[in-house]
Formats: C-alpha cells, sequence, structure tokens
C-alpha cells in the first residue's frame, strides 16, 4: 500500500510538472519585450479658403510632430503604454488673428500684458498700428504665428489568462498655446468562438479647455470699450468700403468674450471582428460621439454679407482684396464663427482584409458619417501591402473622402446678421478629395541589428499627398522606428 | 443607417458561426499586414484627417477631444 503511494505521488508530482511546463509553454505573454516606436512626421497645407480670415486667404501651415511611444510588459499579462507626443507648427491661420505684425490683443500680449525689462521691439510695437500693413494673402510674422502642440497619453492593459478577454484604462493629457485637453477613457474586448469573433466596447472622456484667442481687432474693441482712438486702434485709420476714412466700423454684436470656455467630448465605441476564412477577416465599428462646450474656434473670423465692410491699410487694394494681388489690406471682422453648443456624431467603419498571397495583401476601409450639424460623409481607402522581399514590404494606398456642408457653413460674405449661427471654416463645407500614398517597411524579426541593448525590429516611412476639389492640398511625410529590448 | 449596420452586423454574425478557422490554420491572418487595428506609424495621419474633415472616429484615431479640431 505504502509503494502505491509512493507511485501515486510520484506520478502525481511528475504530472503536476509536466502541466506546469505545458501551461508555461502555452502562455504567451502579451508583449514579450518592451518596445519603444519613434514616430515623427512633417506635415504642409496650402489653400485659398482660411477660417481665421473669413473664408478667403492663405490656409498654409506646416507642422513638425515628434513622438515616442514605450510600451512595457509588466507581467505576462499586463502591459503600461505611455506616448509622449509634441508637435511644433508655423501657420497663417493662428499669425493672422493678428494680421498686422504688431503684438496686439491676438496674441494674448497686449500693452497691458507687456511688462517685461527688456529693450525689444515688442514693447513699442502696439503703438505702431498706425502703420499697420496686413493682408489674408500672406502669413504675418506676428508671435503666434509659430507654436507647440504636446500630448502625453498613459495606458494599462490586462489580458486574462486565456487571452479571451481584457481591459483597459487610460488617461491623456495635451496642452496647445489656446486649448488644454485632460482625457480619461476604457474599454473592455471579448473573444469567443475560438477566438474566430471578438466584441468590444470603449468609453473615452475628454474635458477640453479653450483659451480663448480672438482676431485683435475684436480682442481689442472689446478691451477699450469700443473707442476707436485708443489701445489698438490709436492712429489706425480705419476705411470705409469706398476708400474713405471712417470711423463707423463696430463688431456687429459688440463683441464680448465667451464665457463658457470648455468643450467636452464623449465617445462610446463598439466594435465586432469576424474571422471570415483562412485569408479573410472584417471588423466593424460604431462611434457614438456628443459634444458640449463651445465647439466653435474664436480666433475665425466670419463677414457678414447685409453689413458694410471696413478695413485697414491700402485704400487702392480694396478692390481687389480677395484676390493676391490684395498684398496690403486687411476687413476688421463682423463676428467670430457661432455654432452650437452641442454636436452629435455617428461615425460607422468597417475594415476587410484580404490575404491573396504570401506577397499580397488587400486592406479596405469604409466609413459613413453624419451628424447633428447636416453633415453626411463617406471615406473609402485601399491599402496593398506587397511583399518584395523577406525583410521588405511596399504600400501603395488610395483614399477617397467626400462630405456635404455643415447646415451653418457659409462662404466669405454671405452669412447674414439674421442668422443665429454661421463659420466661413471650409473644413465644413462641401467637397471631395483624393490620396495618394507609398510607403515602405523594412522589418528584420531577428533584431539583427542593435541601438544599446535595443534590437531593431523595423521602420516605417510613408508619403501621403492629399488634394481637395478646391484649392485645398497638403502632404504629409511619416517615419517610424520600433526597437525592441534584448 | 442604423437598420443599415445593424443588418451588416447580423449578416456578418451569421455568415461568420458557419466558419471556425483554428489557430494553427490562422497563419495567413496573423500576418501583421492582415491586423484589423491601426497601425502606429499612421497615427498623425489619422490626426491630420481628424483636424482638416468635418469626420473623425470609426477608424481607432481621434474623436473629437484633445484637440481644437473638428
Amino acid at each position: 500500500m505504502k509503494k502505491a503511494l509512493n507511485i501515486f505521488f510520484c506520478v502525481s508530482c511528475v504530472f503536476a510538472s509536466a502541466q506546469t511546463d505545458e501551461d508555461q509553454a502555452y502562455k504567451k505573454r502579451v508583449l514579450e519585450t518592451t518596445e519603444v516606436d519613434f514616430l515623427s512626421s512633417y506635415y504642409a497645407q496650402k489653400g485659398d479658403n482660411a477660417a481665421v480670415t473669413g473664408g478667403i486667404g492663405t490656409e498654409e501651415l506646416t507642422d513638425a510632430t515628434a513622438a515616442i511611444i514605450i510600451s512595457i510588459p509588466l507581467n505576462d499579462d499586463d502591459v503600461l503604454t505611455v506616448n509622449t507626443s509634441i508637435s511644433a507648427y508655423t501657420s497663417a491661420s493662428s499669425s493672422n488673428g493678428n494680421p498686422f505684425d504688431i503684438t496686439g490683443a491676438s496674441t494674448g500680449r497686449g500693452e497691458e500684458d507687456d511688462d517685461d525689462d527688456d529693450d525689444d521691439d515688442d514693447d513699442d510695437d502696439y503703438n505702431r498700428t498706425g502703420n499697420a500693413v496686413g493682408t489674408p494673402w500672406n502669413a504675418s510674422t506676428g508671435a503666434s504665428k509659430k507654436d507647440t502642440w504636446f500630448s502625453v497619453g498613459v495606458d494599462y492593459a490586462h489580458s486574462s489568462e486565456d487571452r479571451d478577454f481584457s481591459w483597459n484604462a487610460s488617461a491623456s493629457f495635451a496642452t496647445e498655446y489656446d486649448y488644454t485637453s485632460v482625457g480619461f477613457g476604457g474599454g473592455i474586448l471579448k473573444q469567443f468562438n475560438q477566438k474566430n469573433t471578438s466584441i468590444g466596447a470603449s468609453i473615452h472622456l475628454y474635458l477640453d479647455k479653450w483659451n480663448p484667442i480672438y482676431p485683435t481687432e475684436l480682442k481689442s474693441y472689446e478691451e477699450v470699450n469700443g473707442n476707436l482712438t485708443q489701445g489698438f486702434f490709436n492712429g489706425v485709420t480705419l476705411l470705409d468700403q469706398s476708400g474713405n476714412t471712417s470711423t463707423a466700423w463696430r463688431p456687429f454684436y459688440g463683441f464680448k468674450p465667451i464665457e463658457n470656455t470648455a468643450r467636452n467630448s464623449y465617445a462610446a465605441t463598439f466594435s465586432f471582428s469576424q474571422i471570415l476564412s483562412k485569408n479573410a477577416q472584417l471588423s466593424v465599428f460604431v462611434d457614438l460621439l456628443q459634444q458640449k462646450g463651445w465647439l466653435g474656434n474664436p480666433l475665425q473670423r466670419v463677414y457678414f454679407g447685409d453689413v458694410r465692410n471696413y478695413y485697414i491699410g491700402n485704400a487702392a487694394s480694396i478692390p481687389v482684396y480677395t484676390s493676391k494681388q490684395n498684398t496690403d489690406v486687411f476687413q476688421l471682422a463682423d463676428d467670430i464663427e457661432r455654432l452650437p453648443n452641442t454636436r452629435f456624431k455617428t461615425p460607422f467603419g468597417m475594415r476587410l482584409h484580404y490575404y491573396l498571397n504570401e506577397n499580397i495583401v488587400f486592406r479596405s476601409y469604409y466609413r459613413h458619417y453624419s451628424d447633428d450639424w447636416g453633415i453626411q460623409s463617406h471615406t473609402a481607402q485601399l491599402e496593398i501591402p506587397i511583399k518584395v522581399a523577406n525583410s521588405l514590404t511596399l504600400y501603395p494606398s488610395f483614399r477617397y473622402y467626400t462630405q456635404t456642408a455643415a447646415t451653418y457653413f457659409r462662404p466669405y460674405e454671405q452669412a447674414l446678421s439674421s442668422d443665429k449661427y454661421y463659420t466661413s471654416d471650409y473644413d465644413l463645407s462641401s467637397y471631395s478629395a483624393t490620396q495618394l500614398g507609398f510607403g515602405l517597411n523594412y522589418t528584420d524579426i531577428f533584431t539583427k541589428a542593435h541601438i544599446a541593448s535595443f534590437g531593431l525590429k523595423s521602420i516605417d516611412l510613408k508619403f501621403y499627398q492629399y488634394k481637395r476639389n478646391t484649392t485645398f492640398s497638403s502632404y504629409i511625410l511619416t517615419a517610424g522606428i520600433t526597437l525592441v529590448s534584448d | 443607417m442604423i437598420k443599415k449596420a445593424t443588418l451588416l452586423v447580423m449578416a456578418t454574425l451569421l455568415f461568420g458561426s458557419c466558419v471556425v478557422v483554428k489557430e494553427y490554420e490562422k497563419i495567413n491572418l496573423n500576418d501583421p499586414d492582415m491586423a484589423l487595428s491601426l497601425k502606429k506609424c499612421d497615427g498623425n495621419l489619422i490626426t491630420a484627417h481628424a483636424y482638416r474633415e468635418a469626420t473623425v472616429g470609426a477608424n481607432g484615431g481621434k474623436t473629437g477631444g484633445g484637440c481644437g479640431c473638428n
């Protein structure tokens, strides 16, 4: 009996040991080692419908972004990801909040704020408005021409032992010169049907806040209580449509800074994915997005078509104001854009990926979008990764996008003073756009090349050219390097 | 739109329920280019679209918060 018990005990130990080894052998870590992604991009755009100058004027903008994403496996099941990003941009839009190349209200650094002790020219700029020259067709060289956007996000993800269930929680913070955002979110994902099917849900909450920057003439008007002989307007000649001197300009509503600067977004996302065959899989996404607060941009001007126009600059250029020949006259705003304080968006998207053979994959994407501002859009994209070598893949792609205009969109000088809501932001206008892209990826699964204690896993380079059926066009060059720790 | 989406999801469920691909048969589906998630290197492109287009969401990118975009 004792011998039998000994044998049973030994067999049990061996079996238990084998089971443990087997479990460990089959339990793949969610993330094997720490991964570091270095991402960067350079974006440039141009166009003739700047919102900050009421729907006409240069839209030139460049942006350089760098980001580091660090994913750290905390154990077999948990991964912590930290995403830090910084973006430096130069923008005609932000600079033409004050188009007069002086330090004015739109920069938030007007006379009353310029109490530094330096001897730079900024201290005198406010009094040089008598020589003020501005045009919507050039970016001014004011202090707000350049700025920086910074963001940091943290995400914690946990997967169940069998990897059939996972959840994550995230938080983010972002700031730029006129905007601050704090975000929270979380989601769950359940796989079943032998991991052929998955269903996910997530929610995100963004508590954003404007630090409003206004068109310089409107902010200055409010600061001097409408006295056009003081402050910014001291020594400045205002002109009417005929080019005659006038002091009759008034913002249509007298202009008051916005009181509620909050802009909150609430997003619920539902996803479903399904393996269709050994070579095809599909996913479907539905978002329900609710925004509340100040949903316009306080820097964006609107000109009413039913009120008189007033200018600062060269009277001779008024007749050619809307053409690029205008280099030295600027029209004073009637108001900033006004939009409803709620917006409900319902985008619905789907991806279908098909593995044709070991060299070619089809990645297709379609999205339908609608919101209660009257915008509907369709997005269709096809990317065809082509493996030309073991480590090298090419990524040609094409994207088509079309949208209808927001109910409140009005081109330059077509809004009416009797309208309740209006914007001349052409991003909310009706247009279609095409995008051509080409990229390449180098992947070394053995990470032979090393940087310190990290092996080089992959390099991505992509270029996209985007063109609307208007004057707007842009391009973006992106680069990414993925390193994994040894 | 919601009706169409519901029909599509139901059709996909019905279609999908007919097929079960075993783990060992997923070698092609596990190709990195078959992943249904957004690629990290495309994040800035998605953000650019979110700024310049009236449409956001349903693509794994921004959902309208965190920036002054549309």
